[in-house]
């Protein structure tokens, strides 16, 4: 029994082998490309940790990635791919940045929480349409989902370009909002703000539905089983929508944090792999809450250590998307793995003749 | 046939190991030459996966297989068909569109002349009695004829030793014996037959020698002459078991379940029940007969809201059920036990005790407001894996950690649970051993003599008889007959279940 809880604590960790094997392998490319990866990687973690601003930069980094890898872990609970996790961050980002232009004469106080709103309610509406196609023409919501972020980037060029384009008319986007929609920093003098402890609010709920609630429970009966669910009297159609819905509102939470926390305006493309890299985030963190806001931070800490360390050595910016990618692939090959070493030791058990329950 | 025959096959200390349980261990099997071996065992002894790795499709984890005294290696099923061996799978491997010569064609080795394996299929179908059209389209023939395809199949590749895995199971009792007539013909042309079955009476009828498995171990193999149903259903379970027959109902009440003339049209345009009618009352059960495929799956989930009739009413204790959502039905008093546990009945990635509140997520028993009630669930839990001795390790452990009986026990207890008024149970004891079997059939029998109506939908004929008040025959989405318990036939049943009906009256 000892033996045994000794043997999963290793399995829990295979996460963390993932990660290192990924670094590893992008060390070997640093190699190729003639640079000492070691030495890169002190450099790495040196400057993410070097000063609190750096630190507090991570948290600011790793807000939107938790939201965006929450939008695709929820819905995964359900057995269904949201892969349009950018579209729904841009609709969520309009939706706050039109709030935030429009009503800025209102105090802080009113303006946040509707700002926050706007762009919940705009994930939200975008995402459901991806779920209604799929309760209602039984369409794969892997393709509409991918393809309702073409649209959405679509509609968000449209609107810095003709609407909301800047007074000066200069770029392809808006004003900058009025301070009173400007998401405070936590600490001063830095970009960690208040939308961090939003992101782990929106965790914390994500875990409360899925596992506390009536509906977080028909959400995972569908999807570890859609046909018993059925027997079961659970509305599959409604369940779709309103996965949808909420894993869409992530998402478009993720909007408000960036447009009213960090850019304080909307440009047009900004930030475009938000979307993607909550996928990776979500693997990484097993589709579970906890796992997403580690892997987030993870991911936060790869991209400022990885920032600062190609603006100061010669090593290409483009060896942070290859970090990323390698650690999202040992990943995905870890789950493989870990399969086989688990059925591996079933086998060798029952063959001494030891009882599996 | 002469007195010391010789071996054909001869398996040798065979091993398989699956996720989480042995499959087989350490089993020695030898088939001879014009001998029909019986490998008997419960379901989940390990026949078909024994089987399996003979015809190539599973490998081994340990042992090896001997054809002709020589060692063979069987890497995939076209090794096993060079080899001599053929198999006849439960679920048929045919190409549903394609015609029987095509499907006989499929993987067979270089250019063929369809006119020829044409001419050669309807040779061997009269030399065997197994004749069949070679041009009609397979998915328009009757099960019985499909497997003759199969058959035919394994004939032409020049089978010398075939494999049928519970061939008899989609078969009517006349059927079946058209198929022993074949199996005795083939085996007098010094070929072999390993008949996989857990029927004592199929054993006793076709088999020269037969095989026991129990728990993926060999428990014996005996000559038929040494043979009888007692001794052999001793060794399949490892002791003495009377399977309970029911008494007949004393109590009979009201109508619980009225099915008023419902007609069900699928979804590809097919009338699948036509004009469908009976009662149940309170304290009886009303056991279906019928072949699989005859409306039984489509009159089940009528019954429980998931799919819906065209025409007809079904009242429960007359109110109207027909066209409602399955909670609706639920509400209402309505247990269904499933044909499918592992797919219908459970998620087996849930835990015990959320199996067992599948049904009730929008229950206030086991809700406050929009949460789940945690204490509630697993007191719900604890109650019921006791009353029902469900072995399991805790109620937090994963459904799919439990034997195939202790899963269909969580069904069980939970249906019960709902069926305040009406139980249907769909093929109760599908894939499970003789012990789990007698155990659902202990319960469908106490619920009644609580004064529950139970519906009884079930392709063995055994347990319709054993159970049933009174029985009805399904046959193509109608009830030719409904007998009552004393007037009952097996004969006659197993005739209308071909859709002939009796001359006999009432």
């Amino acid at each position: 029994m000892n033996k045994r809880s000794d043997q999963s604590i290793w399995l829990a960790l295979t996460p963390l082998y993932s990660v290192i094997l990924g670094l590893a392998a992008s060390g070997l490319m640093m190699l190729l490309l003639k640079h000492n990866p070691i030495e890169a990687f002190a450099q790495l973690f040196g400057y993410a940790f070097r000063d609190i601003y750096n630190v507090a930069d991570i948290f600011a980094k790793a807000t939107p990635l938790i939201l965006t890898g929450l939008a695709f872990g929820f819905a995964f609970r359900a057995s269904l791919f949201n892969i349009g996790a950018q579209g729904q961050f841009y609709m969520g980002s309009i939706g706050a940045v039109v709030v935030a232009l429009k009503l800025g004469f209102l105090p802080p106080v009113l303006l946040l929480p509707l700002c926050l709103i706007a762009s919940v309610v705009m994930g939200a509406a975008w995402g459901a349409i991806v779920g209604m196609c799929k309760s209602r023409f039984n369409a794969n919501e892997f393709l509409i989902s991918m393809m309702s972020n073409y649209v959405a980037v679509a509609i968000m060029n449209f609107l810095v370009r003709v609407p909301l384009k800047e007074a000066k008319g200069e770029y392809p986007q808006t004003d900058v909002i009025s301070e009173a929609a400007w998401i405070q920093s936590l600490i001063p003098g830095t970009r960690f703000h208040w939308g961090f402890i939003l992101a782990l609010a929106a965790a914390l709920l994500a875990y409360v539905i899925l596992w506390r609630t009536s509906l977080g429970f028909k959400i995972r009966a569908v999807g570890m089983n859609r046909s018993a669910a059925r027997y079961a009297g659970i509305d599959e159609k409604k369940i779709f929508v309103i996965v949808f819905a909420i894993s869409a509102g992530f998402a478009g939470l993720a909007g408000f944090m960036e447009v009213n926390g960090i850019q304080h305006m909307v440009v047009q493309g900004f930030n475009p792999t938000l979307g993607p890299e909550g996928i990776g985030i979500a693997i990484l963190g097993n589709a579970h809450p906890l796992g997403i806001v580690l892997s987030g931070l993870l991911f936060g800490a790869l991209k400022v250590g990885g920032n600062l360390l190609t603006q100061t050595t010669t090593i290409p910016s483009s060896i942070i998307g290859i970090m990323e990618g390698f650690v999202m692939l040992f990943v995905v090959l870890s789950y493989f793995v870990q399969n086989k070493v688990i059925l591996a030791q079933r086998k060798r058990r029952l063959a001494k003749g030891e009882d599996v329950a | 046939m002469s007195n010391v025959k010789e071996t054909a096959v001869e398996l040798r200390g065979i091993s398989k190991y699956f996720s989480g349980t042995v499959a087989n261990d350490k089993i020695d099997l030898e088939v001879k030459r014009g001998e029909v071996l019986a490998l008997l065992g419960e379901n989940g002894a390990g026949k078909t996966t024994l089987m399996r790795i003979l015809y190539g499709m599973y490998r081994a984890d340990e042992g090896e297989i001997l054809i002709d005294g020589k060692p063979v290696t069987i890497n995939s099923p076209y090794d096993a068909m060079n080899l001599g061996i053929g198999m006849i799978h439960q679920h048929f491997t045919l190409v549903p569109v394609h015609t029987v010569v095509e499907n006989v064609m499929l993987g067979l080795d270089g250019p063929y002349d369809p006119g020829a394996v044409a001419e050669e299929i309807r040779t061997l179908g009269r030399r065997y009695g197994l004749e069949v059209d070679p041009y009609a389209t397979v998915r328009l023939l009757p099960v019985g004829m499909q497997q003759r395809v199969e058959i035919l199949k394994a004939l032409i590749r020049k089978a010398c030793i075939l494999i049928m895995d519970e061939p008899t199971a989609v078969l009517t009792p006349q059927e079946t014996d058209r198929l022993f007539d074949f199996v005795r013909e083939f085996r007098s042309g010094g070929n072999s037959v390993v008949f996989i079955t857990h029927k004592l009476n199929e054993v006793m009828n076709i088999a020269d020698r037969i095989t026991v498995l129990r728990a993926g171990r060999t428990v014996g193999s005996i000559p038929k002459v040494e043979a009888s149903e007692s001794a052999l259903a001793r060794m399949m379970v490892g002791r003495d078991l009377e399977l309970t027959t029911g008494q007949p109902a004393k109590n009979v009440g009201e109508v619980v379940l009225d099915v008023d003339n419902i007609g069900v049209i699928s979804s590809r345009g097919h009338r699948v029940i036509d004009g469908l009618s009976f009662q149940i009352r309170q304290g009886e059960i009303l056991g279906i007969a019928g072949v699989s495929g005859n409306g039984q799956e489509e009159l089940a989930e009528v019954l429980c809201g998931l799919r819906n009739a065209e025409e007809g009413d079904i009242r429960v204790s007359g109110k109207s059920i027909v066209n409602c959502a399955p909670l609706a039905i639920i509400a209402e008093g309505v247990g269904y036990i499933p044909s499918d546990r592992q797919s219908e009945g459970l998620v087996l990635d849930m835990t015990v005790a959320e199996n067992l509140m599948l049904k009730g997520s929008s229950d206030p028993e086991f809700t406050k407001g929009r949460f789940l009630d945690m204490a509630a669930i697993e007191e719900n839990a604890s109650r019921q894996v006791h009353e029902f001795d469900i072995k399991t390790p805790s109620v937090s452990t994963r459904t799919k950690a439990l034997s195939g009986g202790n899963q269909q026990k969580v069904v069980v207890a939970r249906e019960i649970a709902i069926a305040s008024k009406l139980l249907v149970a769909v093929q109760p004891t599908r894939g499970l051993d003789l012990g789990a079997t007698d155990y659902v059939h202990r319960v469908l029998l106490r619920e009644r003599d609580k004064g529950k109506a139970v519906l009884l939908i079930s392709t063995e004929l055994s347990e319709i008889m054993n159970l049933s008040d009174r029985i009805g025959v399904i046959y193509r989405g109608s009830l030719l007959r409904v007998f009552t318990r004393e007037n009952a036939d097996i004969g006659e049943i197993g005739l209308l279940m071909t859709g002939i009906r009796g001359e006999s009256n009432e």
